[in-house]
């Protein structure tokens, strides 16, 4: 696989307001492949974020290198063209809609890369339509639920065509249907449109949708590796302040209790086809 | 003593085009002692529910009362009702304001009346509950802290209110699951040991089954299931589906083993599931 995005030993430390230098990134290398889904998980506080912000460089590296499609973050004038390869949606919906009607919301980022105003109309309808807003065109944002909001936001960054969507914990403030939907969404972006994936999360269970998972904490990757992998490592897990899937956990317990269970269960189905065997 | 709403109705923007009502007639009563989760998907009217328990909200009809109290009256008893009740908004950096925690904290205490010295234990003892070490953070700014530890100043200077009444306002959006343990297991302790009324909105639906005695489900403004948390995800699936709410975790777990003809019941708890799971294993072994 040819990867899109290269993370060598990068660090990254600032000085707090208190004089303190804090070190949010410890030295992470990782590659990042073309069209793959990738899901990021840890405690508050290390580092995911910052990680993240890395990738379409709104922060720089201190140390090391992070270099998106051959481009190095830290040379300035690959600055916009690396941020219409890698596009961000953040937790909260509200704070990244810009205009009062959807559909001008989503034409927001093209028109100021300066698109043809024909082809803004193309990509705004495919951007709405992939998200599956499209009759949702020409309502006002305020005036949908967090889920169809969040849905606009990611539509507003297909609008840029970018190779690479990161998203920053983009369910947290949802409500179980916004959830589903936001996930089914990303997911379908990744397999029909072959946009590559890296999605922040504290809910294992979105993690457990992605081809790859990584575990931070302190600044340095911990864990890392295919969901079946990393979710089997409960005790691992919750040394890292994190939980498993609760397939996961109850493979994991029945196991403790004397039950032959296959390797690699994490979900109810693969449990519950286990137990019924 | 009960809160309660009679009646209440409210519309945002009333004689605009962009009028919307979002209390339809509610009635609620919430005894000292109960834990309510309250869940609903977003406009549902939830928020705007809680703001009328504590009276940030007055209602356009009908009334709330705390203890027999009309919190919208002008009176000395009616701003007495409205300290009873305490509210943990959904982003605590918005109500934190002050320079050092121990400030932030104090703000409430003082005015309520309280003497400097009352004031001081009602800081320590509010943060000793929260789990913020008074040496460690006393003297710290506020804003400088985690979002789970921002989290617990802003609690801390709600229950230094000493309210009777507590609503929280998803306290636990966007934290790590072992934040979002441990600012439970402090909000658990305070309902036990005083044993006030706590009020929980949340998207969580494993929170709501864990926690709850009672769950509230709402939509376009109505209160359309009000129980026992266990028996509306048991028995109420399709309706909590038909609003974008869900049931949580372990009772799909559940569903799934019966489903595949397990003879398993649906529970809250994940250790009683696997019990029940080992000892149908154990019987089909038997056979």
């Amino acid at each position: 696989m040819q990867s899109l995005i290269e993370i060598k030993n990068l660090k990254h430390s600032y000085i707090d307001t208190d004089g303190n230098e804090i070190h949010a990134l410890n030295g992470v290398s990782l590659d990042i492949y073309k069209g793959e889904f990738i899901a990021v998980i840890g405690a508050n506080g290390s580092g995911k974020s910052t990680l993240a912000r890395h990738l379409n460089a709104l922060l720089l590296p201190t140390e090391g290198k992070c270099v998106v499609a051959g481009m190095d973050t830290a040379d300035d004038k690959n600055l916009w063209n690396i941020r219409q390869h890698v596009g961000m949606v953040f937790q909260n919906p509200d704070n990244q809609i810009v205009a009062a009607i959807v559909e001008e919301d989503v034409a927001f980022g093209p028109e100021n890369i300066g698109v043809p105003p024909a082809e803004i109309r193309t990509r705004v309808d495919n951007a709405l339509a992939a998200v599956g807003m499209t009759e949702y065109a020409k309502h006002a944002p305020h005036l949908l639920s967090g889920g169809q909001k969040q849905r606009v936001a990611i539509a507003g960054v297909l609008a840029l065509e970018p190779d690479c969507i990161v998203l920053d914990e983009p369910t947290a403030m949802l409500d179980p249907r916004g959830r589903i939907e936001i996930v089914n969404t990303v997911k379908k972006l990744n397999r029909e449109k072959n946009i590559t994936v890296v999605y922040i999360t504290h809910y294992m269970e979105e993690a457990m949708q992605a081809d790859r998972i990584i575990a931070m904490e302190h600044g340095v990757i911990k864990m890392h590796g295919r969901p079946e992998e990393i979710f089997t490592k409960v005790k691992e897990l919750h040394a890292l302040g994190l939980e498993t899937p609760l397939a996961a956990q109850a493979a994991f317990d029945l196991r403790q209790k004397g039950i032959k269970l296959a390797d690699g269960i994490i979900s109810n189905e693969e449990l519950t086809e286990e137990l019924c065997r | 003593m009960p809160i309660s709403l009679e009646h209440v109705s409210f519309t945002y923007m009333k004689g605009t085009p962009f009028e919307k009502t979002a209390l339809h007639d509610v009635n609620l009563q919430i005894e000292k002692g109960e834990f309510v989760a309250v869940i609903g998907h977003t406009g549902s009217g939830k928020s705007t529910l809680v703001q009328h328990l504590s009276g940030l909200l007055h209602p356009q009809k009908g009334s709330v009362c705390v203890d027999g109290v009309n919190l919208n009256a002008k009176n000395a008893a009616a701003k007495k009702a409205r300290n009873s009740v305490g509210m943990v908004f959904q982003y605590p950096e918005h109500q934190i304001f002050a320079e050092t925690v121990y400030e932030d904290i104090a703000f409430g205490p003082r005015n309520k009346g309280l003497t400097p010295e009352g004031t001081d234990r009602a800081v320590k003892d509010a943060m000793a509950f929260a789990g913020l070490d008074f040496e460690t953070f006393a003297q710290r700014s506020p804003f400088r802290l985690s979002g789970g530890q921002m989290r617990r100043v802003a609690i801390a200077g709600v229950v230094a209110m000493e309210p009777d009444y507590l609503i929280l306002d998803e306290p636990s959006a966007g934290l790590d699951p072992r934040a979002r343990d441990e600012i439970f297991k402090e909000i658990m302790a305070l309902y036990r040991k005083r044993g006030i009324a706590v009020i929980l909105v949340t998207h969580n639906m494993e929170e709501a089954a864990r926690y709850a005695t009672r769950l509230l489900v709402v939509s376009d403004g109505r209160i359309i299931l009000d129980g026992v948390p266990h028996e509306i995800f048991t028995n109420h699936k399709e309706e909590l589906l038909k609003v974008s709410m869900d049931v949580p975790p372990v009772y799909k777990l559940a569903e799934c083993l019966q489903e595949h003809g397990l003879n398993v019941k649906s529970t809250p708890e994940l250790a009683d599931l696997e019990r029940q799971i080992l000892k149908v294993r154990r019987s089909r072994h038997a056979d």
